[in-house]
């Protein structure tokens, strides 16, 4: 079901509507017939009913058994037998290319025929989310955080309540526990919330999202075409794009959950003004982020493996150089993990995972050597020029590290970056050249103007709460301000023919 | 062991590890306060606790911690 469409409103509207009418006890189990609505939407067949089931009840059952043989040898076996399940009926429904194509790199090396034959595999909204939300929930059982959910369809309605089954956020069962079954009141300044937030969404979609897409899928589909200042333009515009499809799409879902009383973490923090490629990554997709911190990279850090040889690095290449060396061999893992969860082929490996982990350690290596070169000239880090100059650096980084991504396989990436250096920078001067690829003149003035719309928002949101400012101003400010905001989106929304409006990026993953 | 102890103890280990000599922890101390300490260090930081302590913290508690105070809590508890 897509977000932005008619049936999901009258979706969320019927679900909402039904959900304060129910009786406060049973109001959960409304969220968990609308969920099983939402995530058997058109795909209700055996293969998906097994796919859900078979998460579900190694979730179910083996979190009790984990908490039943608590601190045996037992629990342990639980634990890995539940994950490789899960991991299982992920890998096969998502990873099976993946598999196939590196099988069929292998045999080309060796030199051995093939026939490589893609399979496609009828997979379920969210199969990525709530996986990993699983396993994650299993993991937190195992190490006691908490306790393993004993009423079967309450812990149904953890791994499937719908507003996280389109692009997340990543949840943990500690923070929804009690909030997911708990019959929550009616609010009106909720409402407006919600309504508010999912407004702010629905504009990053169709007003910026799409807009972008124009243009950078024109530039993608003709690269003989349009290159050059086209291509760069495509480039810088394509993180802009995916960002604000995302993080609108997750407005969207945020703001439903709100008005039902139940709070989701926040996925996005303004990641634009990130300084460096570390902190852009704990500002963009945080609960993955999180998810993978908690369930991966701690867990290898803290492995007896990982300290012997950060004991034994100390002491071959003293403490700073030593302590180093083992967390990158954790941190590679992690990113490959990153990279490998956003799709099962190589482009998004790159683009996602090894791009990201050599940038970082990049980073970390030469900030150290560029802060004493600075100092040496005598350059004043803390000034707004240089931050200035470090936000920009993380953005062209990430641009840069994006073609990988929205290429369609790496070769197509390489011939992209290729196309970025010819030289024609006379489209950016005559008139007409520029509105060939997708917008025309009237388009581009509307993204420049929603992007500096978009830009101060999201400066705003990293000094206050943006909504709760919003609210506590006077009436005629506010609703002009709301209405402003509902009538661009229908105006200049971009609802044309040719594409889907609600085409979300992260919804295939 | 006594709770002034631990906290001269864990003084020098968060020397050690963010290389700072003027760090002194309090039970308020968090992850805010000391600026290299990030999800990246925080680990390093468990382990030689750990290491200092002769105990072991759990994931849960690795994750879950607030500040200094709480840190100190488990070790009391464990090493006692």
């Amino acid at each position: 079901m897509n977000l932005i469409s008619f049936i999901f409103a009258m979706f969320c509207i019927l679900t909402i509507l039904v959900y304060f009418v129910t009786p406060k006890k049973i109001r959960w189990i409304v969220l968990l017939i609308s969920s099983l609505f939402f995530l058997f939407y058109k795909n209700f067949n055996v293969v998906t009913i097994l796919q859900a089931l078979t998460i579900f009840l190694s979730a179910y059952i083996f979190a009790r058994l984990i908490e039943k043989y608590k601190d045996t040898h037992k629990s342990k076996i639980f634990l890995v037998i539940s994950i490789l399940l899960i991991l299982l009926v992920l890998m096969y429904f998502k990873y099976s290319n993946l598999f196939l194509i590196t099988i069929d790199h292998i045999c080309n090396i060796l030199k051995i025929d093939y026939d490589l034959k893609l399979v496609s595999r009828n997979s379920l909204i969210g199969l990525s989310y709530y996986s990993l939300i699983m396993i994650g929930y299993l993991t937190d059982v195992y190490r006691g955080s908490v306790k393993a959910e004993k009423n079967i369809f309450k812990c149904a309605l953890f791994m499937a309540y719908f507003p996280i089954l389109n692009s997340g956020p990543f949840i943990k069962f500690e923070n929804m526990k009690d909030t997911l079954y708990e019959g929550h009141k009616f609010s009106y300044k909720r409402m407006c919330n919600g309504l508010i937030r999912i407004a702010w969404g629905a504009f990053k979609i169709l007003v910026i999202s799409q807009r972008c897409g124009y243009f950078v899928n024109t530039v993608w589909g003709d690269l003989a075409k349009f290159n050059g200042v086209y291509s760069i333009i495509a480039a810088l515009l394509f993180p802009v794009e995916l960002y604000a499809n995302f993080s609108g799409s997750i407005d969207i879902i945020m703001g439903v959950s709100e008005i039902i009383g139940i709070g989701l973490p926040e996925n996005f923090d303004s990641p634009f003004f990130s300084k460096t490629m570390t902190e852009f990554w704990r500002r963009w997709h945080i609960t993955l982020g999180a998810w993978l911190r908690d369930y991966i990279f701690y867990p290898i850090q803290k492995s007896s493996i990982i300290q012997k040889l950060n004991k034994f690095c100390k002491s071959k290449f003293g403490k700073k150089v030593g302590k180093k060396i083992p967390l990158f061999i954790s941190m590679f893992i992690m990113w490959l993990c990153i990279g490998i969860w956003h799709g099962g082929e190589y482009h998004y490996i790159i683009g996602s995972g090894i791009l990201q982990f050599v940038i970082i350690f990049l980073e970390d290596t030469l900030t150290p050597i560029s802060n004493k070169i600075n100092d040496k000239l005598g350059i004043n880090r803390e000034t707004f020029g240089y931050k200035l100059y470090q936000v920009t650096r993380t953005f062209l980084l990430f641009s840069f590290t994006m073609i990988f991504f929205r290429a369609t396989g790496v070769a197509e990436a390489i011939e992209f970056i290729k196309s970025m250096f010819v030289s024609n920078p006379w489209v950016l001067f005559d008139n007409e050249s520029l509105y060939t690829a997708g917008l025309d003149m009237l388009d581009f003035r509307i993204l420049n103007i929603s992007l500096i719309v978009l830009f101060v928002i999201d400066y705003l949101k990293t000094k206050f709460d943006v909504r709760e400012k919003l609210f506590s101003q006077n009436i005629v400010f506010r609703w002009t301000v709301i209405f402003v905001l509902l009538f661009s989106i229908i105006i200049f929304g971009c609802y044309g023919v040719g594409y889907n409006a609600a085409d979300f990026i992260y919804r295939g993953f | 062991m006594e709770e002034k102890e631990i906290y001269e103890r864990l003084n020098n280990v968060f020397r050690d590890i963010f290389d700072d000599d003027s760090i002194v922890v309090k039970p308020e101390t968090t992850s805010n306060d000391i600026e290299d300490w990030d999800s990246l260090e925080h680990i390093n930081l468990i382990v030689a606790v750990e290491q200092e302590f002769g105990m072991k913290f759990n994931m849960n508690e690795v994750t879950s911690m607030k500040n200094v105070g709480e840190m100190v809590k488990i070790i009391l508890d464990r090493v006692k």
